[in-house]
């Protein structure tokens, strides 16, 4: 056979039948398919619960003749909460935005008096204070020593510790939660929906109101932006009333937070 | 977050027991405990632990691949980098083939009398 010839049969694939079977290459049996990965059932994703976490009530602030006062700064050190073995607020609390509207409550004012104080909450038994200026943890171990006597010397003085006009201006609680809800349904929830997010108000104490961030919210790393910029505004800004806003999501379990 | 050196767990287990050994999540890779010690049927208690050396993005305790297990109590024991150990002590939890439980904790604020 000429080389021609052999290169013409190779390339009508002639050549290649006469030399290694008479069946037809089609009708060879497939091998079996090796198990492959992408056909097997995908693991199972288990479920993240919490277990309740047991706090020593030892090293808590207990009940005491003495005043007692623990200050424990945020992780961001953005703010310092004030934990006393007195009621401050009890049952409802209260945020003063600012010194004027400290005015007629002598806790707050007292708190104010003390330079770089920049808005204090109360609830219970704790104050949380934010500051202007440098917010290091030294920042507050200063400062903090100095709202702690404030605190102290108020309570001292056994008045009332918050003005009667603000007790006079919280409504009851099923008011609160139907204004809350109603500021939920017709702004938060529309402006969050375009994140595939959602928010649930889980309780209202007195005028305390907790929250919990679903969908694409919960996990999100500007969930604390939206939080303390749009959720507490707008709570604010509707419902002047109401005291402290909590967060109760459990953010480490968020399996859809929003990462466009 | 800081880097999670090491964490050692103690287990007591409830009423419903399961087997050994017992895995547990860091990030998402299930491991099983090392330096172990004692029991997971109902009653015992066990111990054991892990060297991690990195960031604890998540840290679970995985629950069985069949049944219950019922724990009564877990103790863990952090040490992280640059931070005191620490130790956080958590409550009943009942785990199945569909759960695991966090066992990751932040180290403590700190707190001081004013």
């Amino acid at each position: 056979m000429s080389v021609l010839k052999k290169l013409s049969q190779m390339f009508s694939g002639t050549g290649r039948q006469e030399s290694t079977t008479d069946k037809p290459v089609s009708e060879t049996p497939n091998p079996p398919e090796p198990a492959n990965s992408f056909t097997e059932a995908p693991p199972v994703q288990r479920r993240v619960i919490q277990a309740p976490v047991i706090v020593d009530q030892a090293a808590e602030v207990g009940s005491s003749d003495q005043i007692l006062i623990k200050a424990e700064p945020s992780r961001d050190n953005e703010q310092c909460k004030f934990m006393v073995n007195r009621p401050l607020f009890e049952g409802h609390s209260w945020l003063f935005s600012n010194f004027e509207e400290a005015a007629g409550s002598p806790l707050a004012e007292s708190v104010f008096s003390v330079d770089s104080v920049e808005t204090l909450l109360v609830h219970d038994s704790t104050a949380v204070v934010t500051k202007t200026g440098a917010k290091g943890l030294s920042d507050w171990e200063t400062l903090a020593k100095d709202v702690g006597s404030a605190l102290r010397k108020t309570l001292q003085a056994e008045t009332d510790l918050v003005s009667k006009d603000i007790i006079a201006k919280i409504p009851a609680e099923p008011v609160v939660r139907e204004e809350i809800q109603k500021v939920i349904d017709t702004e938060v929830n529309p402006g969050v929906a375009g994140h595939g997010g959602r928010i649930t108000l889980t309780a209202v104490t007195g005028n305390t109101v907790t929250i919990e961030m679903g969908g694409g919210c919960q996990g999100c790393s500007a969930a604390d932006l939206t939080l303390k910029q749009g959720i507490h505004n707008a709570f604010r800004k509707a419902v002047p009333y109401v005291g402290a806003i909590y967060d109760e999501t459990d953010h480490a379990a968020g399996s859809n937070p929003y990462y466009r | 977050m800081p880097k999670l050196n090491r964490f050692n767990i103690e287990i007591e287990t409830g009423d419903t027991g399961t087997d050994l050994p017992v895995h547990f999540t860091i990030n998402n890779h299930k491991l099983p405990l090392e330096d172990t010690q004692g029991g997971v049927q109902p009653g015992e208690t066990f111990s054991g632990g892990f060297e991690i050396r990195s960031f604890a993005h998540s840290l679970t305790l995985v629950g069985p691949e069949s049944g219950q297990w019922d724990i009564r109590k877990m103790k863990v024991d952090y040490d992280c980098e640059h931070t005191p150990t620490y130790s956080v002590v958590f409550g009943e939890v009942t785990l199945d083939e569909t759960t695991e439980v966090n066992i990751w904790q932040d180290p403590p604020l700190p707190t001081w009398d004013v």
